[in-house]
């Protein structure tokens, strides 16, 4: 099969569900003439038209509010927000109004939009250009967020957003743009919430998303071939709802975990996953639950701090060793 | 614009009902049907009823947080408006909603919100999506004196004018944001030259004057119906009661809340249709005893209506998809 980057197949993506339904059309801040600050957006301008691409002036409340009242309108627009850290600029658009106009109107009105953004660290862009967002947005009932970590579930996850009736934030991150992998050309939907075993394994259940799913499987590789230690890899893919079956399937196998996630440890989507763990399968775990995050501080400019403060691959293999050596 | 006997009959009808249903949703407050907070816009009826004397079918509102009113005048029945601001069932929006979030989407009613300025992002949507479709729909985003402080506003009005949207913004000036006057809070003290940063037309009239302001936003929704872009209007009136239903309002001079007072809209226009020989005394009596009826109905209606089930609680957080309930 082909190959694609991780970007070059959200742009297929957006391609091909704008070529399909009408109603879909992006906004966003350079996304129309640039094709977008990462490139996502290439070619929709020329391909679609000026009223199927929207430039904006640098007005996130506007850009969310707009793209909620289009879709109260039945058109399905797709924002994007240059950088997650800017969602702070939309958060009262995405908190009171994306998450809640369905609900508290009751029913009468639908915003299928979806937000993309470029979340992560790894740019050295320090702290408003590198954050890890979406425990900020979890405790929204209302919003969904989607996080794949390939170019095929991207491409499919974004095609599910776009379909889906409720509001999508769709992470992106930035140092996944450029990966490269196996993309079927036809159109296709993964479904929003369901997780995916990217490894096999017997001994300790990892879960993580987006970047740190391809550092989670390296660090197997290594294990099983130095330590003879077994991990399986499972791709949350949709953050919001978290697939529960999948991970509580694996931990009843392995009763081992190991949680892997971007954000700051404190309040991160981890923890949560670590509460509903230990309320569904205390009798299972032969290991206290371990938490890989960022560490409790803003992401510091020169490198030697951002590469200290995210989550490393030997952090993620000191875990492992922490749940087997239990 | 003179208007002829019907249409000021029409006006005094109106008037009198949002005023009555104000009063009687402060009756019933203090009787205790009605849970949370309400704000009344009690001396506002001419801003209301004039502005709406310019909506059309297929054209949207959001009305602001005193609007009650606008509500009622895009013809959602008496008796479901009150009962939504009771929390029953019956209600326009089955008891979701309550005072601060009415909305009849069917009617063209998007709803109000309780963040000021929320909804002027809302607008951008709905007039944006009328620009994609090439409806000639516009949009009537009826705002406060407070919300001209929120960022919302100026991103707003900057987009609405740089891609010359649809949209009537229906400024009510009040004079107060609970208790700081406009006047110290904006520079400007006629708001509508706001707008002149944005190229958008601004004006302000005598918003206790119903035809006044019935001309000037039929002016202003005419020129969104042909294209020429959003304009706004300034209405100056006074809200006679505190800024919820039992603030005392002790921050406003009481000389000027009895100036105001006898600046009644509704005398007024009862005035007039007595003056022209338009109605007789006996027939401004008929008017009001049908109003009282139709207010007496909605009563009894949203009294005798049950509550909601509490099932609904956990439906419409998501289209498609059911939360856990208890």
């Amino acid at each position: 099969m082909r190959t694609l980057t991780f970007k070059d197949a959200l742009n297929e993506a957006l391609h091909q569900e704008m070529e399909r339904d009408g109603s879909v059309f992006i906004l966003g801040e350079d996304v129309a003439k640039m094709g977008g600050d990462f490139g996502v957006t290439m070619g929709i301008l020329s391909r679609f038209g000026p009223l199927r691409a929207k430039d904006t002036p640098l007005s996130e409340q506007a850009i969310v509010g707009l793209a909620n009242g289009a879709a109260f309108c039945g058109l399905r627009p797709v924002v994007e927000i240059m950088f997650a850290d800017f969602i702070t600029e939309c958060y009262d658009q995405l908190v009171n109004n994306s998450a809640k106009a369905h609900y508290m109107y009751s029913g009468q009105l639908k915003c299928p939009i979806v937000v993309r953004t470029a979340t992560g660290a790894g740019f050295r862009a320090a702290y408003h250009h590198s954050q890890s967002i979406e425990a900020w947005l979890l405790n929204v009932p209302g919003l969904t967020i989607v996080a794949p970590s390939t170019p095929r579930d991207a491409k499919g996850l974004l095609i599910a957003s776009i379909r889906d009736d409720n509001p999508v934030v769709f992470l992106e991150h930035k140092m996944l743009y450029g990966a490269t992998g196996e993309v079927p050309a036809e159109p296709y939907a993964i479904p929003i919430g369901v997780a995916d075993v990217k490894r096999q394994g017997t001994d300790v259940t990892v879960v993580a998303s987006m970047k740190l799913v391809h550092h989670a499987l390296q660090v197997a590789e290594q294990l099983a071939r130095a330590e003879e230690i077994s991990c399986e890899v499972i791709d949350l893919r949709t953050l919001m709802p978290v697939d529960m079956p999948t991970i509580l399937e694996s931990v009843a196998k392995t009763g081992r975990v190991v949680l892997v996630n971007e954000a700051p440890r404190t309040g991160s989507h981890n923890a949560e996953l670590a509460a509903e763990i230990a309320e569904a399968a205390w009798g299972q775990l032969k290991a206290p639950i371990q938490r890989v995050n960022a560490l409790d501080c803003p992401i510091g400019f020169a490198p030697v701090f951002e590469d200290y403060i995210v989550p490393r691959p030997e952090d993620i293999a000191k875990a492992v060793r922490a749940a087997v050596d239990y | 614009m003179a208007v002829d006997k019907t249409t000021l009959l029409d006006f005094y009808r109106k008037m009198v009902l949002i005023r009555r249903f104000e009063e009687t949703v402060e009756e019933y407050s203090k009787k205790g049907h009605v849970p949370g907070f309400i704000h009344l816009g009690v001396g506002q009826e001419a801003a209301q009823a004039g502005a709406m004397a310019a909506f059309q079918k297929g054209d949207f509102v959001l009305p602001d947080h005193r609007s009650h009113g606008v509500c009622l005048l895009v013809g959602t029945p008496t008796r479901e408006v009150l009962a939504e601001i009771f929390g029953k069932e019956t209600g326009v929006c089955r008891g979701k909603g309550g005072s601060m979030h009415i909305a009849d989407f069917a009617r063209g009613n998007v709803g109000n919100n309780a963040i000021q300025g929320s909804t002027m992002v809302t607008a951008l949507g709905l007039a944006y999506a009328a620009q994609f479709k090439q409806t000639k729909a516009v949009t009537f985003n009826f705002i406060g004196d407070g919300t001209v402080g929120r960022g919302e506003f100026h991103e707003s009005l900057n987009l609405a004018g740089v891609w010359k949207l649809p949209i009537v913004y229906v400024l009510v000036n009040n004079q107060y944001a609970i208790s700081t006057r406009a006047v110290d809070a904006h520079p400007l003290e006629k708001l509508s030259q706001m707008g002149c940063a944005y190229d958008i037309p601004g004006v302000t009239v005598d918003g206790n004057d119903v035809e006044a302001v019935a001309a000037v936003v039929t002016e202003a929704a005419e020129r969104a119906r042909r294209g020429e872009g959003a304009s706004l209007v300034e209405l100056v009136t006074y809200r006679w009661q505190g800024h919820f239903s039992g603030d005392p309002a002790s921050y406003r001079p009481e000389e000027e809340v009895k100036a105001w007072k006898e600046k009644d809209p509704i005398k007024r226009v009862r005035e007039q249709l007595l003056a022209k020989g338009w109605a007789t005394a006996e027939d401004i009596k008929g008017l009001d005893a049908r109003v009282e009826a139709e207010i007496a109905d909605a009563v009894t209606f949203a009294i005798e209506s049950p509550v909601p089930k509490v099932e609904e609680a956990t439906h419409h957080v998501y289209v498609g998809r059911e939360v856990a309930g208890k």
